[in-house]
């Protein structure tokens, strides 16, 4: 069954094309990768598909259902939570309460009636959900009562991500994850969405300019060029694509002997 | 030294005004990054509202009446400064509520008069301690703002609703990607903003007569308040408030009473100009 499915989608900002039809789909429980060179629209692609920005074209599916132009809530209400680029966590408040607010966040509107009964919904299982991230993330636990803004940037990084699994995604959309931590930090972030993929069912869309990283953890891959899809495939091909290897793994542009 | 008592007692209650109206400021500015230059208006709304309404119920009453009114009439003013599609800027925001703050003394203008409005405070019998008359008002008021101030930092980091208000602000981008709806948040800091400045109206036309032109001065007070604070802290809005208070009552009970706008004007400009060189490299 098809997750997230982006069909056509166009993305324009004022006159410029960040986005000119891009089709991509992503399977319950799986892992699919979404490389490409800075400025090729990968963000873009990913704020079509969480209701940040609205597709000028294009249909984005969630289990089939058009979703195009709703909300980032309706969006995290279907199952699909992102973890921006550059962490973004809410730097003043503690980490629990970042967390805490990655569950409630779509449950606020205006509708005070509607709200108030959808957050005493949220709260009977919250503490559990609470205490699920604490088991999968420890170091969130012990850091509970920090402000996330003084907190590592790996740290931050597991904030982010808690907060997004506090919504309890079916997808779990990541922008950049390796970008300015420490290599060694990312692979131990990677192991754990690999767990977090293999035992709790989450798909994950990873979005990185390190292909290294994108082709180790995920089964397929795009590759992303100038707002379209250039390639697309299994990791495994694509990585012994010469024209992928020479772009984005640093190696030579002929495959080895 | 009586005088000079006298002019720090009667300071410290209209500064109670000025840290409630700075409060409310902060509350918006740090949950929507929008300086509301209408926020005195509520004040004026706050007063004038008890006054009309006060004529046909008791004032208690017509009070509470008026600050639910005005938090009401508030969030109107977050859904036009905010726009309809949440794409507004911040710096159009602000403009946007200059000219809402024109509007709406010519609106109060038409509605309530000219005529600066008064009722009866909560008692008229002054305390005298030492020669220094105080009036249970001023009490009133400075208990009030003291109490608004340790019930919004409680609200703003404690409370679910209040942390969301945070979190807007902490990161925009994170917010809605939770799926906070940015839209409701401005609606919600507006509201409580709004019923807080028109407590503080309501609670000032007693000693200080209201009147629809008053909003402008009140906000240019309230602003400098919350700038001692760089429009960030509750707490240091609450202690700006008071301090300019004072200052404002000892320059026109020793010098000229023409000048207590000129001294929140100064300060506002020495702060912006002394903070600005730090704020501005973030």
């Amino acid at each position: 069954m098809t997750l997230l499915q982006l069909d056509d989608v166009v993305v324009r900002y004022g006159q410029a094309v960040a986005v000119d039809g891009v089709s991509l789909t992503v399977g319950a429980r799986e892992r699919v990768a979404l490389i490409g060179p800075n400025g090729a629209g990968k963000t873009s692609v990913l704020n079509a598909a969480c209701g940040v920005v609205r597709p000028a074209s294009g249909r984005v599916r969630v289990d089939g259902k058009d979703v195009t132009g709703g909300t980032p809530a309706a969006v995290v209400r279907r199952g699909i939570s992102q973890v921006p680029e550059g962490r973004h966590v809410f730097a003043t408040l503690p980490v629990e309460a970042n967390l805490l607010l990655g569950a409630y966040g779509r449950v606020f509107s205006l509708e005070i009636v509607s709200s108030t009964l959808r957050y005493i919904r949220a709260k009977r299982d919250v503490r559990e959900r609470l205490d699920g991230v604490y088991a999968l993330l420890p170091k969130l636990y012990e850091l509970r009562d920090r402000p996330a803004g003084r907190t590592s940037g790996g740290e931050q990084q597991m904030v982010a991500i808690g907060r997004a699994l506090m919504a309890e995604p079916r997808l779990l959309a990541i922008d950049e994850l390796s970008l300015g931590l420490a290599p060694l930090l990312v692979q131990q972030l990677a192991e754990f969405l690999l767990t977090l993929n293999d035992e709790h069912g989450v798909a994950i869309l990873l979005v990185d300019q390190s292909a290294s990283l994108a082709f180790s953890l995920c089964e397929r891959a795009y590759v992303l060029e100038t707002g379209r899809v250039a390639i697309e495939g299994p990791s495994q091909d694509l990585a012994g694509r010469s024209e992928v290897r020479s772009a984005y793994l640093g190696g030579p542009a002929e495959g080895p002997a | 030294m009586t005088t000079f008592f006298q002019l720090v007692v009667v300071g410290i209650s209209t500064g109670s005004v000025f840290a409630i109206v700075g409060m409310s400021l902060v509350l918006v500015y740090r949950a929507t990054g929008i300086v509301n230059f209408a926020q005195g208006v509520f004040a004026v709304l706050g007063g004038l509202l008890t006054y009309s309404i006060g004529k046909h119920m008791s004032l208690p009453l017509a009070a509470v009446l008026a600050t639910i009114v005005t938090a009401f009439l508030a969030t109107v003013v977050a859904v036009v400064a905010v726009g309809i599609r949440g794409r507004t800027t911040h710096l159009a925001s602000l403009i946007i509520t200059v000219g809402i703050a024109i509007f709406a003394e010519a609106v109060l203008l038409a509605a309530f008069g000219e005529v600066p409005r008064s009722y009866s405070a909560v008692s008229d019998r002054a305390w005298d301690i030492g020669g220094v008359l105080v009036q249970p008002q001023y009490a009133v008021l400075t208990v009030v703002a003291l109490a608004a101030a340790v019930g919004l930092t409680l609200f703003l980091r404690h409370t679910i609703v209040g942390q969301a208000l945070v979190a807007s602000a902490d990161s925009p981008r994170a917010a809605e990607l939770i799926g906070l709806n940015l839209r409701s948040v401005a609606v919600i800091a507006f509201a409580v903003a709004g019923a807080l400045t028109a407590i503080g109206g309501v609670l000032l036309a007693p000693t200080v007569p209201v009147a629809y032109s008053s909003g402008l001065s009140i906000t240019i007070n309230g602003f400098a308040a919350a700038v001692v604070g760089g429009l960030a802290s509750i707490r240091l809005a609450l202690l700006g408030g008071y301090a300019l208070g004072v200052v404002e009552q000892l320059v026109i009970g020793y010098i000229d009473p023409q000048y207590n706008l000129i001294i929140a004007l100064v300060v506002m400009l020495v702060l912006i100009g002394w903070r600005s060189r730090g704020e501005l490299a973030v």
